[in-house]
């Protein structure tokens, strides 16, 4: 039965994929690219991919939507149509389908959803499912092999996304002095819903639950779905919603830059001293276990540091791109 | 098993919600149509973690819940930001 659900939803994934490229209305695509990313998410849900469609649940519907709308806001409404000959756009055309019909002729090799025998069930999944309560002894798995068997992965992917964090600033400029805003009503006043009650009263009063559940998934992440990474987008999709509301001015002062700097480097900064301090300890490069005296005692101590890392990491980044694009915007 | 008739209908009005959108004609019909959907998603991944026999999944519907409706704030607010600017813009034409 989820067989048939997953392709109902796929087969609604390509039409909204088709959808996007097709709209020359920018909006439209933004909101239709929310509608794929729910899909998505979904998607993963169905396949039992949890802390996978967490993720896409806080970056998806929290984040990705209000960066779409702030890129929006300093670009032209309608997609410009290139003047270009037929062949220009038939290139593109050909090389999708000849890709597109590739992966599909070696989907055909591949065994069925589910089937046991099925390489990725035989290398080295049975070994984490065997090992993770004996040496790390957490109830969830994908959480012992993103943090330490595999933590080296997850070290890259938190410097992936402190580097993207520092690209995207130096695309929009860190400092954007508002010298040339004459008109001061544009940016801190009107542009923020500070005069509508309604979302403003609703809005405020989530916020200090959104914060509470990114602190439950932050810490509960070795427990059930969830980890650094969703905790920092769900804190940040709150700090957002706050300065959506008020602001940005107020926002910012919520969260001051500087801080957002620091946020943003000491995390990453976390994850590698854990790893340094395990070396100190004379252990490997993030081998927790040397941690504290009972090995397991010692994985979760790290595991705890280092997803506080990844947390703050996340969430310093996402709010800074989000304050870069929005003062851009004001000017 | 009750669950498989909700599943059934909120997968119709997920595609129903989709051709809205896809179709439009109007901006604020993609909104709407967004916002359903989303509000379709929560529905069902709380009736799907109980039909997978996994209720502890129930925080991700909890997650979206929570997250959905900033993506609504972020659009009037770009829609009012656009308006203010639109104004200010034709202003700064005239003189």
């Amino acid at each position: 039965m989820t067989l048939v659900f997953g392709v109902f939803l796929l087969t609604l994934l390509v039409i909204v994929a088709v959808a996007i490229v097709r709209s020359t209305n920018l909006f439209a695509a933004v909101m239709l690219s929310g509608i794929f990313s729910l899909l998505m998410a979904v998607n993963f849900f169905l396949l039992d991919a949890a802390d996978v469609a967490l993720t896409e649940a806080a970056v998806g519907a929290g984040v990705a939507t209000v960066l779409f709308l702030s890129a929006l806001a300093l670009t032209a409404e309608h997609e410009q149509v290139r003047p270009g000959g037929a062949a220009l756009q038939w290139l593109p055309l050909v090389v999708a389908f000849a890709t597109g019909g590739l992966l599909i002729y070696a989907t055909f090799q591949n065994p069925v959803i589910g089937d046991p025998n099925a390489p990725v069930h035989q290398h080295v999944a049975p070994w984490y499912l065997e090992n993770t309560p004996e040496l790390i002894d957490i109830p969830n798995v994908v959480t012992a092999v993103l943090g330490s068997f595999r933590g080296f992965d997850t070290l890259g992917e938190v410097f992936v996304v402190f580097t993207a964090g520092i690209g995207v600033l130096s695309i929009l400029g860190l400092r954007h002095t508002l010298v040339e805003m004459t008109s001061a009503e544009i940016d801190a006043r009107q542009r923020s819903l500070r005069h509508h009650l309604i979302p403003r009263v609703v809005g405020r009063g989530m916020v200090p639950f959104i914060l509470l559940f990114a602190l439950y998934v932050q810490f509960h992440g070795e427990y059930s779905p969830g980890g650094g990474f969703q905790a920092g987008a769900i804190a940040a999709a709150a700090i957002i919603l706050y300065s959506l509301l008020e602001g940005d001015d107020r926002g910012r002062a919520l969260v001051p830059e500087w801080l957002l700097q620091i946020m943003v480097a000491s995390g990453a900064l976390l994850f590698g001293g854990v790893g340094v301090v395990c070396m100190l300890l004379g252990g490997s490069f993030l081998d927790y276990s040397v941690l504290a005296e009972v090995p397991s005692e010692g994985q979760h101590l790290g595991l705890l540091l280092i997803e506080l890392g990844v947390g703050i990491t996340v969430s310093g980044v996402l709010l800074t791109v989000f304050h870069a694009f929005a003062r851009r915007a004001s000017r | 098993m009750i669950f498989y008739p909700v599943v059934f209908a909120l997968l119709v009005t997920m595609a129903l919600a989709i051709v809205r959108a896809v179709k439009g004609p109007s901006l604020y019909d993609r909104v709407l149509a967004v916002n359903m959907f989303g509000t379709k998603t929560v529905l069902f991944l709380a009736v799907a973690s109980y039909l997978m026999g996994r209720p502890d999944f129930l925080d991700l519907a909890l997650a979206y819940a929570l997250i959905n409706s900033i993506g609504v704030m972020a659009v009037l607010q770009f829609f009012q930001s656009r308006e203010f600017r639109r104004r200010y813009e034709h202003r700064h034409e005239a003189e």
